[in-house]
């Protein structure tokens, strides 16, 4: 039942529950959502979906599950089952990023001081750069 | 501030040049539900915000923005990159092409160029955040209808993730509003904007 004064004029969508089912790392990054009950994908043209792979996917995939999760937080702040989950992604991608680095070069123009030269930061390729078997 | 990471949120390799298709495409680069619109409007409505959540929602949901306007110019520079002018499939890209080359430039895929007119800052609460909502549907809309032109499936495998995180900010939005509401509305009051009336 609905209080008298009933809260009407304002837009209402359902709260996401706590504890919603997840998806892997990988295949969060391949949906566009770590929740598989917000997944409305658009059916009209159904094609395979391409596997996401190369060296900066799995940091691409860690790195999507703490956007998501973040966002999650920032409308459910209490919920401490969540915020452990995103301390725990937190330290793989700590980890995944220094390995990707120490190989690939700084992401951050920070993380240039570890290289040898400054040449590392400005070096191709920059992320709208493809080369066919050119994995990166 | 700002801080710049050197990759993608998700992967784009398009291997094949299709300039009709990037002529399309440029739209959620500098159309009127586009990423530049959407990360601009986000980033603008937080300083009237009066609550953290708020404030914290708009910052990171506009940040992820301006990382898919990083994207959609990936799309239009890889579609375009191997561009020659007599390309058969130059279709609408051409006009374009006179004016920007193969650069990458915020305009609407009809041609008229990204405006502070598609977006709103109204400065109060529920407005605001009702216009985010409208804003992440108008934008889901648009990527349907790139997925109803595209036959590129490099293509449409990038534009079907930002079409889902369209869905997910919508949710959150949504959730803003409800968790703004509920601060609001202790005095049973209408929505008024706290900032403006105590």
């Amino acid at each position: 039942m609905l209080p008298e004064c009933a809260p009407l004029a304002v837009p209402f969508v359902p709260f996401q529950q706590t504890g919603s089912k997840r998806y892997s790392q990988q295949d969060a990054l391949n949906n566009g959502t770590l929740f598989p009950g917000l997944n409305l994908p658009f059916h009209l043209k159904a094609e395979a979906r391409n596997v996401v792979n190369g060296p900066l996917a799995e940091l691409q995939a860690l790195e999507f599950v703490l956007l998501e999760l973040g966002l999650y937080l920032d409308t459910h702040q209490g919920d401490a089952e969540a915020f452990e989950l995103y301390k725990q992604y937190a330290a793989l991608e700590r980890e995944a990023r220094s390995k990707y680095e120490a190989a690939h070069g700084p992401l951050f123009q920070t993380a240039t001081a570890n290289s040898k030269t400054w040449g590392a930061w400005l070096a191709d390729p920059w992320p709208w750069n493809y080369r066919e078997g050119v994995e990166r | 501030m700002f801080v710049y990471e050197k990759k993608l949120q998700y992967p784009v390799k398009i291997k094949n040049t299709n300039p009709q298709l990037a002529s399309w495409i440029i739209s959620q680069y500098g159309g009127p539900d586009g990423e530049l619109g959407a990360s601009l409007r986000y980033l603008s409505q937080r300083y009237a915000m009066p609550y953290p959540e708020l404030k914290g929602l708009l910052t990171d949901i506009g940040t992820e923005e301006l990382g898919h306007l990083e994207m959609i110019g990936t799309i239009v520079h890889q579609l375009t990159r191997n561009l020659s002018p007599d390309d058969p499939r130059m279709g609408n890209f051409a006009p374009y092409f006179t004016d920007h080359g193969a650069g990458v430039y915020p305009t609407a895929a009809a041609g008229s160029p990204w405006t502070a007119a598609y977006i709103g800052v109204k400065g109060d609460i529920i407005c605001d955040l009702t216009e985010d909502l409208a804003a992440e549907q108008k934008a889901r809309v648009t990527y349907d209808n790139i997925l109803r032109q595209s036959d590129d499936p490099d293509v449409n495998d990038v534009i079907r993730f930002l079409r889902e995180r369209e869905v997910v900010h919508f949710q959150r939005f949504g959730e803003a509003i409800r968790l703004a509401k509920e601060k609001m509305d202790q005095k049973n009051v209408y929505f008024t904007n706290p900032v403006l009336d105590r």
